[in-house]
Formats: structure tokens, sequence, C-alpha cells
């Protein structure tokens, strides 16, 4: 039987030492390889660029600009609403020849045309604003979106990486007019853009398809307001020296009341998934 | 004795000709094609696979469609391997091409559109043919609804699926709005 003393460390041999020193080089290579393969297979998904910082400044500006616009124009709508409920409650409707009543259509009349006035002061800017963030979108969409994907590629930037995972999290966005404020939906547009570092490439280019069509259709619409305001104004000096509330004047407080602050009824409902809970694991080698 | 050596070539004559017609009689005989009977998918796969192996080929469509009609009898998420694994065979027996097969699979059972398949970006291709796309998508939808929801009982699959062609539906919208605005720049 041999009895083998144990080797001192000092005595280790050369090639030992050299052969650790491989070892430990080869982990290290293995792990840096490692590092670039998943940096690579990171770089392969499609990263998409459709909120930068101007689109993101934009919506910040805009939502400023409708909150100018609503703290000028509520006092002005508050007291227009309590002048038509004077006016109906004098039971003016129907006697327009009374001298009181005509008095108090001319008050309603005079409260309109400041309304309009203060709109006309402020839409320039609103326009301007909803046209930036309206064009940087249509821009940004028209290359990430339009030219630079497939539609298979821009299903799989929609669906993500990982189907299962990506249905309980999904519908971050707001669809289109939802029965808020003006400022207050641009405060949350800016606050989805800007906190969308944490949100996938999928929600992006939901929310932003979201808040170009809304852009899109906010655009046209101060346009078209604009084009009225100066119609209105002129009809309404005209109504003064009558003394009438023309049913036109009650329509336009309504809706520029439904555009700017929300109107409850028009809330969407959000439909929620039928019910499963069936964990699928399966994956068939014919999946794509 | 000399009379039977005159009478055998007849028959022999006779025999061949009976059997050459017996054999024409085999070659001519055509396979019935029949539906598969039984309920349970696993047999009636079986089935179909020895039909679809005995020149009934040209009728795969509907035996697919049979096969869809009696998982949806026994719904359950088991049913997505039966038909993945009865396509592969198909395609592994040159019924169906690679294509095909994952075509007929995805169609049924996997959230993603098929009709979404293309080579050329979306201004130039997707945008001009949108409703067609759209269309097709919807169609599609109700195979994914009879393969994902009716088939497999994969309710939240077929959910995602509904909400994908609702997102694909909104930023095509979207994108074809903003490549059309260039258009007209």
């Amino acid at each position: 039987m041999r009895n083998e003393e144990p080797r001192p460390r000092a005595a280790v041999p050369y090639p030992s030492r050299l052969d650790a020193g491989f070892h430990w080089l080869l982990a290290l290579a293995i792990a840096a390889g490692a590092l670039l393969a998943s940096q690579q297979a990171f770089s392969n998904t499609p990263t998409i660029r459709l909120f930068p910082t101007t689109v993101v400044e934009d919506l910040r500006q805009t939502g400023e600009v409708a909150r100018d616009m609503e703290t000028g124009l509520q006092e002005v709508i508050g007291k227009l609403d309590q002048q038509q409920q004077l006016y109906l409650e004098s039971k003016c409707d129907g006697a327009e020849n009374d001298s009181g009543c005509q008095r108090l259509a001319r008050q309603v009349g005079a409260t309109y045309l400041e309304m309009l006035t203060i709109m006309e002061e402020r839409l320039p800017d609103m326009e301007h604003t909803v046209n930036n963030t309206r064009i940087s979108l249509e821009k940004n969409l028209r290359s990430e979106l339009g030219r630079k994907m497939t539609p298979w590629t821009l299903q799989e930037t929609l669906i993500g990486n990982n189907v299962a995972s990506s249905a309980p999290q999904s519908s971050p966005t707001l669809r289109g007019r939802s029965g808020m404020r003006l400022s207050e939906r641009f405060r949350q547009y800016h606050q989805l853009v800007a906190t969308s570092g944490s949100q996938g490439d999928q929600s992006l280019a939901v929310l932003a398809s979201d808040i170009y069509l809304d852009m899109q259709e906010t655009s046209l619409l101060i346009q078209r307001t604009r084009q009225e305001i100066a119609r209105a104004t002129l009809m309404e000096q005209l109504n003064q020296s009558f003394g009438i509330i023309t049913p036109e004047m009650v329509e336009v407080v309504g809706g520029v009341k439904s555009i700017l602050f929300g109107d409850e009824e028009s809330r969407a409902l959000v439909a929620g998934p039928p019910p499963g809970d069936i964990e699928q694991a399966y994956r068939s080698p014919l999946e794509q | 004795m000399k009379t039977l050596n005159r009478a055998q070539p007849f028959v022999t004559f006779a025999g061949l000709v009976s059997i050459a017609l017996m054999l024409g009689a085999c070659a001519s005989t055509k396979p019935t094609c029949d539906s598969p009977q039984s309920r349970d998918l696993d047999k009636a796969i079986g089935a179909v696979q020895s039909s679809l192996s005995n020149g009934c080929h040209a009728h795969f469509d509907r035996y697919y469609d049979d096969l869809l009609t009696i998982a949806e009898g026994d719904p359950k998420p088991e049913n997505k391997r039966a038909f993945s694994e009865f396509l592969v065979w198909s395609s592994d027996r040159g019924l169906l091409s690679k294509r095909q097969a994952q075509d007929h699979y995805n169609r049924y059972f996997n959230v993603k559109f098929m009709s979404l398949r293309g080579d050329y970006n979306n201004c130039s291709h997707t945008c001009p043919n949108r409703n067609k796309v759209l269309l097709d998508m919807e169609r599609e939808l109700t195979d994914k609804e009879r393969g994902l929801l009716r088939v497999s009982l994969d309710n939240q699959g077929y959910y995602r699926a509904d909400e994908l062609f609702q997102e694909v539906e909104l930023v095509l919208e979207a994108t074809c709005t903003a490549c059309a605005a260039r258009r007209q720049e």
C-alpha cells in the first residue's frame, strides 16, 4: 500500500496553474459570449422610436394651453348657465316680446359673445400646439410603422415577445374622446408618453396611433370652430339688437362644454375579458 | 388425351383473362373517402390518416373540417397537440407543404394572424389593401374562435387575438393616414 503525502501548495506545477487560469479565462469568455449573445438577441427585437422628446414636449404644451383655455372659459360658461337658468325660470321661453325677457336675453347674448371672444383668442395657440403634436407623430408613425415595418413585423411588435404574458397588462390607452376635460386628456397622454420607458413597444404603437387620430380629429374640430366663431359673432351682434336666444347659441355652448369639460354620458365602456383560467403550455412546432 | 392437350391453351388463356379482369377491377375501385365515423378525436384522426394514405388526399380540407367538428364535441387544451401532430404527419407524408401545414395550424390555434403575412412595407402594400386585409383578419378571427375557443378552450388566447385585431385596426388606421398625408404633401 502506497502512502502518498499531500503535495505542498507551493509545489503546484506550472501547467496546473496555467490550467486553472485557462479555465478561468474560458469561463470569462463564455460569460462574455453569453452577454454578447443576449445583447445581440435584445438588439434583434424591433425597437421603435415613436415618442422623441419633441413629441413629449408638444403634448405637455398642448395640455397647458388647453388648461389655460378651460380656466378662461369656465367662469364665462358658468355665468352663461346661470343666466340661461334665470331666463327659463322667468318663463321667458315663448315671451320674447316682454321687455324684461329681452333684457335677460341680451345679457345672455353678451356673455355668449364673451365666450366666443375668449375662444377666438385662445384657439390659435391651441391649434398650433395640436398641429405640432400631430405632425411630429405623423412623421414618426409613417417612418417607424409605415416604412420600416411589414404587416407581420407590425403584428409581432403589437403582440410583444410573450403572447401569454402580454394579455393582462395591455390596454393602457385612452380611446379618443373619453368624456374627460381636454387638459386632463392631454395630461394623461403626456403622463403615459413620459413614462413610456417602462412599457413595451406594443403599447407605444397603440398609444401613438390613438393620440395621432385624436389630434387629427381635434385639429379638424378647432379649424371648423374657428371658421364658425366669426360667423357666430356676427350673428350674435345682430341678435343683440333684438334680444333673443337662438337655439344655435344653446347648441354651441353645449358643444363647447362637452369638448372642454367632458361629457359623462360619452364615457366609453371597456369590455372585460371572457372568463378563462386554463394555462396553455403547449407550443406546436408549427407555431410561428 | 389429344383433346385435352388441344384445350389446354384455351384454359390458360381464360385463366389469364380472368386474372387480368380481377386485377383491373381492383385497380379501378375508387376509395370511398367517407367522413370519419368515430366521435373520438384520436380514432377519427386515425381513420382520416388511413383514408388520406389510400388516395383520398384531395379531400384534405373536408377531413380537417370534420376533425374540427369532432373536436368541438369534446373541447380540451390537448386537442391543440392532436391537430399539430396530425398536420406534421400530413406534411411528412407530403400531403401538405410545410407552409400549408403552418397555415392550417396557426389560422386556428395561434393568436397571430396569418392574414398579416407580407414582405413589403405597410405604406406601400398594406395601406392600399387595408380593407381587404382587415376583412381577411375578421374571417381568420372566426376560425380562431373555433380553434382556440371551441376546440381548445383557450379563452385567454382567443381574447388576445380579438384584442390584437382591434389594435391592428387602430394602428393601421393611424399609420395609413400618416402614409397618405405624405402623398398629399
